[in-house]
């Protein structure tokens, strides 16, 4: 019995922490850019079409990179659900579908937001998606007039 | 040259070069990506179960500059003819310069943009629906390739208009030249009005000379034949359900024969229940008799089978097919692990 109610707490803990790791994984996200290039403001259905390389050019001509985190990473799982609506695997198919198609350059990923957010001061053009957070030192992209996704 | 090697200032000369060329490496974003396949199957018509070894795809992309790219793919695959049992083919290599917003111009070896497969799939068999390409593409039916200068645009408008517009070496033409003066013209549409959907059309115009290979390369053309393909394809890919469905009309006019009316086509169906996919595809192609270019045979296929996808570079399917044409009736039960790498 009290091998039972052991199995039954240890059971217990481990859904309670994954349940709360899951809502650590909901914090909101934001969209950064490089200050050439992206416009401050964008509409969620232009944030979309930009991230599934269905456009090569911003208006200003600069060339569009897309900076992206890991499917492995909690903040690239968020960002493939919301804003690909896809879990990894399917965001992974469908750029290398599109890149051996030759329509679209491939975005980069990264394992940690540092990584990104240096990737994003350094190319010009280069918009992408991390946590929010107060250390965030690159250019904010606002979507339907609101700062996180 | 030895008057070069005896200057003590060439290997730091030889240095520079090298570290010159690792940067430009670097800076050109190059990246080497592949498919494979391993098949296993029994065939009625041998009455044997083999082991196969299927082609190896290695495709090259790379940034050359902030407008110029080029994608390479090469094919190893294994052919009974060649001295080492295996040949090399350069399947594309395409040079793309984009001119404005998603307006790009294309030159060299492509696939022809004729319709949805051959432009999405060709041979990233990891890709494909089922094991087997569709019996229009498996026979000839449409040119895959086609080697010369296109304008391209993408994802235009509310509708994601595409367009590509081709002209290049014709039917029966190398790689380095043209076997006639006239030249192949591809022209072709798509939109997509929903997520996941994709409608094109295309015409695509040749003049095939006397002497070139036939379509199924056994034979030569006897005589001069003016080729329209028409082609139109309906592409869904959705979360729940899987639909594609191509056809094209092939119209050969020749002096001696006018023209002959021939189609080939298919339709597949495909349910995804998470990473299973139960599917079924028929084809079914009629090429009169008195055509010159296509062999005359009625030929219709049922394929059934299933799709398990690990993941999206590791994709098992085991695949159940039945042909018929005016000679004879095949069955064949097949197995295929296609990886991406």
């Amino acid at each position: 019995m009290k091998k039972l109610l052991y199995i039954i707490f240890v059971s217990a803990s481990i859904i309670a922490s994954t349940s709360a790791i899951s809502l650590a994984q909901t914090k909101p996200l934001v969209v950064i850019s490089n200050a050439k290039g992206a416009p401050s403001e964008l509409k969620r259905t232009e944030l979309v079409a930009v991230l599934r390389g269905e456009k090569q050019r911003w208006d200003d001509g600069t060339r569009i990179s897309i900076a992206l985190m890991k499917a492995s990473t909690p903040t690239g799982e968020a960002t493939f659900k919301k804003v690909y609506g896809m879990s990894g695997d399917e965001v992974n198919k469908y750029w290398l579908a599109l890149v051996f198609q030759g329509k679209a350059k491939a975005p980069v990923f990264f394992n940690t937001a540092t990584e990104l957010e240096t990737y994003i001061s350094q190319t010009p053009g280069s918009i992408g998606i991390i946590e929010e957070s107060n250390d965030v030192k690159t250019k904010p992209v606002m979507i339907d007039g609101k700062k996180s996704l | 040259m030895n008057k070069q090697i005896r200057n003590p200032n060439a290997p730091v000369l030889w240095l520079m070069v090298l570290l010159f060329n690792f940067s430009v490496c670097k800076a050109q974003e190059t990246q080497i990506r592949g498919f494979a396949e391993v098949l296993t199957g029994y065939t009625s018509e041998t009455e044997r179960t083999s082991f196969a070894l299927g082609e190896q795809d290695l495709f090259i992309t790379s940034e050359l500059t902030d407008r110029f790219s080029f994608l390479g793919e090469s094919v190893f695959k294994f052919s009974p003819s060649s001295p080492t049992f295996f040949d090399i083919s350069i399947e594309r290599i395409v040079v793309k310069y984009n001119v404005k917003g998603n307006h790009n111009i294309l030159v060299g070896k492509h696939h022809t943009p004729i319709n949805y497969w051959n432009d999405t799939y060709h041979h990233g068999r990891v890709f494909f629906p089922t094991i087997f390409r569709p019996d229009m593409f498996a026979d000839h039916f449409i040119p895959l390739h086609t080697t010369g200068i296109s304008v391209q645009g993408h994802d235009l408008g509310k509708l994601k208009f595409g367009y590509d517009l081709m002209v290049g070496n014709g039917i029966g033409s190398g790689e380095v030249s043209d076997n006639d003066e006239s030249k192949s013209i591809t022209a072709a549409v798509h939109f997509k009005p929903a997520e996941n959907l994709r409608i094109g059309a295309s015409i695509y115009s040749d003049h095939i000379s006397q002497g070139a290979k036939d379509a199924h390369a056994s034979d030569t053309v006897v005589t001069d034949v003016d080729q329209l393909l028409y082609s139109g394809s309906i592409a869904y890919f959705g979360k729940r359900f899987e639909l594609l469905t191509e056809a094209t009309l092939a119209m050969d006019n020749t002096d001696s024969t006018g023209t002959k009316q021939s189609i080939s086509s298919y339709a597949y169906f495909g349910v995804r229940l998470k990473q299973f996919i139960p599917y079924i595809r028929f084809d079914y192609s009629d090429v009169p008799e008195g055509e010159l270019f296509f062999h005359h045979d009625t030929k219709t296929s049922f394929t059934g089978g299933i799709r398990y996808e690990i993941n999206y570079l590791t994709v098992i399917k085991l695949e159940y097919g039945h042909t018929e044409t005016n000679t004879k009736e095949i069955d064949m039960v097949t197995a295929q692990l296609a990886i991406g790498f």
